[in-house]
């Protein structure tokens, strides 16, 4: 990996590995890089240990999306999905475990897929993607079970509401879709750009992040990232944030979110952005919180550069890890 | 060998027992003189030895007192010392679980900033909305005024069937007397012809 390439590389998505000490990561050459966290964040850390323990080629093209079941890693890119097992990774073994395509209309165009995520009351995944569809795959036997359609261009972020049994999407139309995965049907499409407060029409009305949280969804793209409450459809607070985000989070009472911007804003529920925290990359793609462990619960970013910054302590930049 | 041996000897015995040579010393030096005091001859010559032995041993007295003393105040400093160290580690135990406990009092507070804040966030969207008195009056208002006109209406209605009854009558007797009219002028007409017959 010469200068030039760690110079032009951008890692898209993280995972935070089971047990919580590892964390993998995507970038644009379709590679993926293991962390040990452990190490990493030990008294006796070095310059050795802020290096992937495990660096591999998973797919053709970019990674944009990762996660971590209980006992495997799945990576989509270049519009299949790939398995990985995390005991295997931490031997350092890079075999997939399988490989798996969604039946794509057109055969000419692989599209890619840009967002996962895990159904686990019936054991399924759901994959949105440049087909401007949704597929769920039922994880036990392979198999593609469904696909939700409806969206007019493509899905750029997915998130699942458990209770509900609901899954939303945001996609480059501008809608955030909720759909009943029993029935396979839209239940609500909610228009963002429509809404006075949050459109941006100067960046367009696309939804590239977001999130849900019991009642609540952040939602955020080309119109500002918004706070919405669900039962009642309606945006309750617009944050006041300059550039674009790609993925924000919930954590205890505050909001986290990145996009473009050399930072990790904090925002509060009501509004206000309670601070903003400068970290290495110029842009962000994507944060993680490893709420899989106690001792490492540390935030993750990455985005626009060669270098993850890992915070132990939200309020700065505890130090980097590096492709 | 015996003379390099004998000079560490003394060396580590200078070293480690300090003072202790000089008792030693003294002690012998008792002996000694003890000795010679009994063998001595004359009465002023036995007396001052005498005093002096009285003296030394006076003095190793006072250096075994003093040890001692030491020896005390050495055993009670260790107490000392332990009661701090258990002092110390249970303030750090104490220490550790207010940690913990303000940790989770921290949590606890989080959460409830974050519920009040989801509360605020839903009481601005409903403030936009009308209060629900207001438009329960209004909408008791309108009822009321639709009520009234369909009343009207109804009146109305009916003022029209009534006129439109009253006409029909009316026309229908007129129809029939011009029928009537048109039988009797058709029969006038065919009268003059049958009149001659009649009268």
């Amino acid at each position: 990996m010469g200068p030039v390439e760690l110079l032009h590389m951008s890692v898209f998505s993280q995972s935070f590995s089971p047990c919580g000490r590892f964390l993998a990561a995507g970038n644009n050459y379709g590679e993926i890089a293991v962390f040990s966290l452990s190490s990493a964040l030990s008294p006796e850390a070095s310059e050795i240990s802020q290096k992937p323990i495990l660096t591999f080629t998973a797919h053709e093209g970019p990674v944009f999306s990762l996660l971590s079941t209980d006992t495997h890693l799945l990576s989509a890119g270049n519009g299949e999905i790939s398995a990985w097992s995390w005991t295997e990774l931490t031997k350092r073994n890079t075999k997939a475990v399988w490989t798996r395509r969604p039946q794509y209309k057109s055969s000419l165009e692989i599209p890619e897929i840009n967002a996962m995520v895990i159904n686990p009351r019936e054991n399924s995944l759901a994959v949105g993607g440049g087909d401007n569809n949704i597929h769920i795959m039922d994880l036990e036997s392979g198999v593609f079970k469904s696909v939700l359609q409806g969206h007019s261009d493509y899905v750029h972020c997915l998130s699942i509401r458990e209770r509900e049994g609901e899954i939303l999407s945001g996609g480059e139309d501008g809608t955030v879709r909720i759909w009943d995965y029993r029935t396979g049907q839209t239940v609500h499409s909610i228009e963002v750009y429509k809404y006075e407060d949050c459109a941006r029409p100067q960046y367009g009305k696309w939804i590239s992040c977001l999130t849900t949280d019991a009642e609540w969804m952040l939602c955020g793209g080309g119109p500002s990232l918004s706070l919405w409450h669900l039962r009642s459809l309606s945006p309750t607070s617009v944050f006041p944030l300059s550039g674009c985000q790609r993925q924000a989070a919930f954590y205890q009472d505050l909001i986290l979110s990145v996009g473009e911007g050399q930072f990790v804003s904090h925002c509060l529920m009501s509004g206000e952005v309670k601070s903003l925290i400068p970290c290495t990359p110029p842009s962000l793609n994507t944060l993680a919180i490893n709420t899989n462990s106690t001792e490492h619960r540390v935030l993750t970013v990455g985005g626009s550069s060669d270098q993850i910054d890992v915070f132990t302590n939200l309020s700065y930049r505890a130090f980097s890890l590096s492709f | 060998m015996g003379a390099v041996t004998d000079d560490e000897v003394i060396r580590k015995r200078l070293l480690i027992d300090g003072d202790g040579a000089g008792d030693d010393r003294r002690i012998n030096v008792l002996l000694k003189s003890f000795t010679k005091w009994c063998n001595s001859g004359s009465p002023e010559d036995g007396f001052t030895q005498y005093q002096r032995m009285l003296g030394t041993l006076a003095q190793c007295e006072f250096s075994m007192g003093k040890t001692l003393l030491v020896y005390d105040m050495n055993l009670r400093e260790m107490e000392n010392y332990e009661k701090i160290y258990t002092d110390i580690e249970q303030s750090i135990t104490s220490a550790h679980e207010k940690i913990s406990e303000c940790k989770k009092e921290i949590m606890r507070a989080k959460r409830i900033r974050k519920n009040r804040q989801e509360y605020d966030a839903l009481a601005k969207v409903i403030q936009q909305h009308p209060d629900r008195h207001e438009t329960l009056k209004q909408l008791e208002a309108l009822d009321k005024e639709l009520q009234q006109l369909s009343h009207i209406k109804e009146n109305v209605e009916d003022k029209l069937e009534l006129r439109k009854k009253q006409f029909h009558v009316l026309l229908s007797t007129i129809q029939e007397l011009q029928q009537t009219l048109e039988n009797d002028e058709k029969s006038e007409n065919e009268d003059p012809q049958e009149s001659p017959m009649d009268n």
